[in-house]
């Protein structure tokens, strides 16, 4: 324990403050300097390191985000609409996820099962279209001859489904292919898609047979989301000409029933007869497209077709005036225990509010830097390692009188009060941690927020108590003119002694 | 042992108790002036009686009736509405509140005047009337209507509280086991500290029907809106949690102490002088943290009420059961199991 007390100690507190104060502040005086506003993020503000900034991210509920409405339509015949929206629901929700927004709400909506509601946090509407719609479904079909189609990738040919789609997929992945040079995608079906694709390419082969000879019916081509509809305008060259262009996620995931975009993926022609349920994807990929198309495939598909209806930045869910009132009924709060401490403990108490300002300084400034996307429940969990930071003074402060009316000189029960409440402190907090770990993991979203904040909180709160507690007490103790009792909240004259 | 080793046996002593000349049949007479002589594990009874007076109803209720749902587990009718005259968030929170039917809605804004209002699901010819006196509060709507009213579903509740539930299952397991580690130094070994962690795990869940089933009261038997739950209140429960067992150790951690330091005093005893010992300090957190929530719930806004409610309640019975149910219970499974 004589560690706490040495200057390298001393100097590392000394640092944290520093940096605290000045991961907190800079921004502040740069945003007075040049009339911005207070909160939320502000062109070129400091401390930036690059694209890095520094601004405290708040969620949803506290600044609202991305409001999309969906419209459902091609509902697969033979199901229960209402299954069928929950498990849209569920794919999107599991792509929303791949972009580390922090509390997503998506809702079913419309009287016939046939609209979902999107909320999303600190995401651009163009990066949360992209993601929920992107890839919406991966789409195989073969060319069969129609002598109406005069033009297009291939006249006298028009697309047809095989029954094969990305629901037959089981798992893709981005690699690098034997050349070493360009990406593909590598794709195993499931057991039901690998007989599927085996009976296709034999088919391939036999429709036109001999080593290397090529022709339409030799191919299978991979579209995302080409529709009957796009089908049957097939005679029409100009609709072609845009459907028959590369993939646009972009595009395809903001379209209206009237946009058209490019559908095209890939149209090999297939050299043999593939069983094994293994197949590959090969395109213009660069590996940031390839890795897209994997996690869109692996994510799964929808069901349905989605529109969007609606896109709308949206304010916060939880009322503006009612976060403004709690946040100050919550600093009344806050001030109240602050003034109970000092009277009631006096110096200690005092003292104990200096390394709370401390503390609550140091976590804002590892929130802002990690950065920890604040939401109510992680605003919870913040003031609950508060009161845990408290707790800490508390039970060091209790102890410490203790051992003063045991006749301890003060010096002395300093020392033996942080020594002997260390145990149940650090157990506690402890288990407090493990807790946040857990739910940290497992938990559904809205409650890993709070374990986040609740798990730094404590770490800080554990340095807070003993280490700055600690060593405030032992600097203001060398003073002999604090040491008397009265001061400390010890009443002697009650004491056993 | 070797946080203490500065101090002499014969000091720890003197911090502790004079050993009682008595005989051990007497109720734990605990000679230091400073320690108040409230005999809290020989009433044990009357604490648990009061515990169970409150939790089975709770649990009832919770089995009977369920819970009331708030809008965004249950879901509701959402409008999307453009003022003309471009209202403040601040009027049409209030304007909202003020309806009884959409009392407890959200407000969001999404533009200048244009507002989404959600509140519980409502009838058309109930959604006419909130038209009617949003546009008599507010100013007329632009187009006169409102641009959408659909219904929404809820967020997905199940999950949320099944994922929740699975955290809590993991957690309980892992504190009964944390606390098995740090206490099986105790005299008795490992099976006292599984007598630690599983009476530290039964204060919890304690705290955790007696929370959950008072909502259960308050919204389904008294129909009262505070006792909504949404994805709020299952962060108060996990609140409550970590406050319960943060509170529990700490008195634990003094009866292990003591059981240390002081040999001659029978187990009953040391329990009681350890949670007389904790229970200044137990008393002043969580009023420090009552201070705080009395203040949101008094003067904060609407929307967080119940979630104010919710961890006041839990933070109260967590106080309550970390001294009047956890020690009391350790001391009983003594009595079932003897280690000694």
């Amino acid at each position: 324990m004589q560690l706490v007390l040495s200057w390298p100690v001393r100097l590392l507190i000394i640092g944290i403050l520093v940096f605290s104060l000045f991961v907190d502040g800079a921004g502040y005086i740069y945003r007075v300097a040049n009339h911005y506003p207070l909160t939320g993020n502000v062109p070129g503000l400091p401390p930036n390191f690059g694209s890095w900034q520094l601004y405290i991210h708040r969620g949803l509920d506290l600044a609202g985000g991305t409001h999309i409405d969906y419209q459902l339509t091609n509902f697969p015949a033979g199901q229960s609409r209402a299954d069928v929206q929950q498990r849209t629901i569920q794919v999107i929700n599991k792509r929303v996820n791949s972009l580390g927004v922090s509390e997503p709400q998506i809702r079913g909506a419309g009287n016939n099962n046939d609209r979902i509601t999107v909320d999303l946090a600190g995401v651009t509407a163009q990066q949360a279209q992209k993601t929920i719609g992107a890839i919406s479904k991966l789409v195989y079909t073969k060319w069969v001859a129609d002598s109406k189609v005069t033009n297009g990738p291939q006249p006298g040919y028009k697309p047809a489904f095989t029954g094969l789609t990305g629901d037959d997929i089981q798992s893709a992945g981005a690699a690098i292919d034997q050349s070493g040079v360009s990406w593909v995608v590598n794709i195993s079906f499931t057991s039901h898609g690998g007989t599927v694709f085996d009976d296709l390419t034999r088919a391939n082969v036999a429709a036109c047979p001999g080593t290397g000879t090529d022709c339409p019916l030799r191919h299978l081509t991979i579209w995302l989301d080409l529709t009957q509809k796009d089908i049957d305008n097939w005679e029409d060259p100009a609709y072609v000409s845009k459907i028959y262009a590369p993939y646009d996620t972009g595009c395809l995931a903001a379209q209206t029933a009237n946009t058209l975009c490019g559908k095209f993926l890939t149209d090999p022609t297939t050299l043999q007869e593939i069983s094994g349920g293994q197949a590959q994807i090969s395109g213009n990929f660069t590996q940031a497209s390839a890795t897209d198309l994997s996690t869109g495939i692996n994510n799964g598909s929808l069901p349905v077709d989605l529109q969007v209806l609606d896109v709308t930045q949206v304010g916060s869910t939880l009322g503006a005036e009612s976060v403004k009132l709690s946040l100050a009924a919550g600093l009344l709060g806050l001030s109240i225990v602050v003034l109970f401490m000092i009277i009631y403990y006096r110096v200690p108490g005092l003292l104990a509010s200096i390394a709370l300002l401390f503390y609550a300084g140091a976590v804002l400034a590892i929130f802002k830097v990690v950065p920890v996307t604040l939401t109510l429940a992680g605003i919870t969990g913040f003031i609950l390692s508060v009161g845990m930071a408290v707790d800490a003074n508390v039970l060091i402060f209790e102890r410490f009188k203790e051992e003063v009316r045991a006749g301890r000189t003060i010096p002395a029960a300093v020392d033996a009060a942080v020594r002997r409440a260390w145990p149940a402190i650090r157990d506690s907090n402890t288990s407090t941690l493990i807790t946040c770990v857990i739910l940290g993991f497992v938990g559904p979203p809205a409650v890993q927020g709070f374990a986040i904040t609740l798990g730094i909180g404590v770490v800080a709160s554990l340095i807070s108590a003993i280490i700055v507690t600690h060593n405030l007490l032992a600097i203001v103790m060398t003073g002999s003119a604090l040491r008397r009792p009265g001061l400390m909240g010890v009443d002697r004259s009650v004491g056993a002694v | 042992m070797s946080e203490l080793s500065d101090v002499a046996p014969a000091e720890q002593a003197a911090d502790m108790v004079v050993p009682s000349e008595k005989p051990k049949e007497t109720p734990p007479e605990v000679p230091r002036p400073r320690v108040r002589r409230l005999n809290i594990i020989g009433r044990r009874n009357i604490f648990f009686l009061i515990s169970l007076l409150i939790i089975i109803p709770g649990i009832l209720s919770m089995a009977f009736k369920g819970f009331l749902l708030g809008i965004d587990f249950a879901g509701g009718t959402e409008f999307t509405i453009n003022f003309t005259n471009q209202p403040s968030v601040a009027s049409v929170e209030s304007a909202v509140a003020a309806d009884p039917l959409t009392a407890g809605g959200t407000v969001i804004q999404a533009g200048a005047g244009s507002y989404i209002i959600r509140s519980l699901p409502l009838t058309p010819q109930q959604q006419q009337i909130v038209e009617d006196h949003l546009t008599g509060r507010l100013g007329p709507m632009a187009g006169g209507a409102p641009q959408q009213v659909i219904e929404v579903g809820g967020t997905i509740a199940r999950e949320t509280i099944e994922f929740a539930l699975l955290a809590l299952v993991l957690a309980s397991a892992a504190i009964l086991f944390l606390l098995a580690i740090r206490f099986r130094n105790v005299p008795g070994g490992w099976r006292a500290g599984f007598q630690f962690g599983g009476s530290a795990l039964a204060a919890l869940l304690h705290d955790v029907f007696l929370l959950t089933g008072l909502f259960s009261i308050m919204g389904k038997v008294f129909g009262w809106r505070i006792g909504e739950i949404d994805s709020l209140f299952v962060t108060a429960v996990l609140t409550v949690v970590g406050f319960s067992v943060h509170d529990t150790i700490v008195v634990f951690d003094r009866i292990r102490e003591n059981l240390r330091v002081s040999q001659r005093l029978s187990f009953e005893q040391v329990v009681n002088l350890s949670i007389m010992q904790t229970a200044a300090r137990s008393i002043i957190t969580s009023f420090t943290v009552v201070l705080v929530l009395t203040a949101i719930l008094i003067a904060g806004g609407t929307t967080l009420k119940g979630f104010a409610l919710a961890l006041l309640i839990g933070i109260v019975s967590g106080t309550y059961s970390s001294i009047f149910n956890a020690s009391p219970l350790l001391v009983v499974w003594r009595r079932v199991q003897p280690l000694r």
